[in-house]
This record gives structure tokens, sequence and C-alpha cells, in this order.
């Protein structure tokens, strides 16, 4: 392929023609938009950074509270275990014997 | 309409938009639109369409302002050729590419008739073969060859690296000279 294809078919590329725009089609779009109210529903993520940024917390912060929170679920999903086997046969023991109780 | 806001730039304009400001939209309207005008036109070859597609994106901006994000967003004008291009393609698929007017004055008319007529049928063949391109490499060319944006800027603009741009433009340019042999 030659250097001449090539420069002429960048010029026929760069003397593209373009039909001129209406004189008025900036001012439609000013007046148009003047009849349209705004929307100003933040993304989610976008609404939580600037809440985030209303507290002005440090990044650390951040880690402590997430660290917290986690901690504070997985302590009441995990069950608890710390009842010795003892103490469970003798509750189910007097709980048995409740029964027994004459009435 | 002179807005008086020339000092802003455009993410000082945007900021004020998305506290409701017609003055600052304005602004940006006035400041833009002849671009994406060309842009617009270039995909869909029609005026009436080219300035409807322009209207609403820009009218799509000030009922959604949060959706330009400047911590995400580098540069307004990248931004916008995005939604543009968006917006114009959504069209295409839409509707049937519209041929091009056969009473459209492509040739410039201080030219002689004969060179006129090789003109029209330059362009007429150029713009033909443009739109048969693959989406991508159309929007590269657009880009770079109409909206005088730097390779770097239209990488940018499409998402790509600029690698990839530069193989698509060349990839664009390696057809169009295939298929306008007779012209070039």
């Amino acid at each position: 392929m030659s250097d001449k294809q090539d420069e002429k078919l960048d010029a026929l590329l760069r003397a593209r023609r373009v039909e001129p725009t209406s004189r008025d089609l900036a001012q439609r779009i000013i007046l148009k938009a003047q009849s349209l109210p705004q929307n100003q529903t933040l993304p989610l993520m976008q609404w939580l950074r600037q809440l985030f940024a209303e507290f002005h917390l440090p990044k650390p912060a951040y880690v402590v509270v997430s660290a917290l929170v986690l901690g504070i679920i997985v302590g009441f999903s995990t069950p608890d275990r710390t009842a010795s086997k003892d103490e469970d046969s003798t509750s189910v023991q007097s709980f048995l014997d409740a029964d027994e109780v004459p009435l | 309409m002179a807005t008086g806001w020339p000092e802003k730039d455009d993410q000082e304009l945007l900021a004020l938009i998305q506290e409701g400001s017609h003055q600052a939209f304005a602004e940006l309207v006035q400041r833009h639109t002849e671009r994406f005008y060309r842009l617009a036109y270039r995909y869909v070859q029609n005026r009436e369409t080219a300035e409807d597609l322009v209207q609403d994106a820009f009218l799509r901006l000030w009922e959604n302002p949060a959706s330009w994000r400047p911590d995400r967003n580098s540069k307004f004008t990248t931004w916008f050729y995005r939604i543009v291009v968006n917006l114009c393609l959504d069209w295409q698929k839409k509707k049937r590419p519209m041929p091009l007017d056969e009473d459209m004055p492509l040739a410039d008319e201080r030219e002689s008739a004969d060179e006129a007529m090789i003109r029209i049928q330059e362009q007429r063949l150029l713009e033909k073969e443009i739109a048969a391109l693959p989406e991508r490499q159309r929007t590269a060319l657009n880009l770079c060859f109409d909206q005088g944006l730097s390779n770097q800027e239209a990488a940018e603009t499409m998402g790509v690296n600029l690698k990839a741009l530069q193989s698509l433009i060349m990839r664009a340019k390696t057809t169009l000279r295939e298929r306008m042999k007779a012209y070039l």
C-alpha cells in the first residue's frame, strides 16, 4: 500500500462533510431543560459515600467498626458450647425429677 | 444567550448543574453542542436525527445530574462522547440506516462539474464503506479523524488501551483502502 494512497485516504477522512446544525439547537436544549425537573436520586454507593463523608471518619475507624460488627455477628450466630456435659445432664435430670412431683 | 461563565471549567459547571443551576447547564450546552452534533451526525447522516440525539443526551444529563461522577469520570467530554455514541448506536439498532440523501450537496461549490462529481462519488462511497465497518472500528475513526481527539483520548472514550485503538484504526483504514482502491 503506497504512502500516497494513505495520504489520500487520510485527507478524505478529514474532509468528510457534516450538514451544519440548526442555529438554535443549543437554545432549544436549554429551553427544554427549563421545563424538566431534575431527578436528584443518588445511586446507592454514592449516597453511602456521601453519608460516610459527613462523619469524616479516618480509614482505621472503619476497620475497627467493621471488626466489631463482624465479631458481634459471629458471636450471636455461634451456638453456646461452654456448658459442660455434666451440667447438661444435671439440668436434664432436674427437669425429669420435676415431672415426678406428685400433683 | 450569553451565560457569562466562560471562566468555569466543565467540572465546575457540572457541580453547579448537580445543584440545579440552569445557567451552568446553558453554558455547558453552548460550549459543547456543536462537537457532539458532529459526532452524532457521523453515525446517523441526518441533521434532524443527530440534533434529536444530542438534545436527548443533554436532557438526560440535566434530568439525572448524579450520573456524572467526578471521582470516576476524568473528563466531561470523554464521558459524554461515550453517552452520545451509545445513543447513536442504540438508534442504529432500532432503525434501519438512512441512505445518503441523493440531493445532498456534498461537494464544494467552487469545484468544476467533473471534479464535483468525482468528489461526490468519493464521499458517498466513503460514507457507505465507513457505515459498513464494524462498530468499534467506526467509532475509532469518528473520534480520531472527525472529532480531532488524540489517540489517547479516543482510547479513554472507548474504554480500550492505546494499542487496541491503534489496531482498530489500522484495520479500518486497511478495509477502506481496499474497498476504495479505484478512488485512491
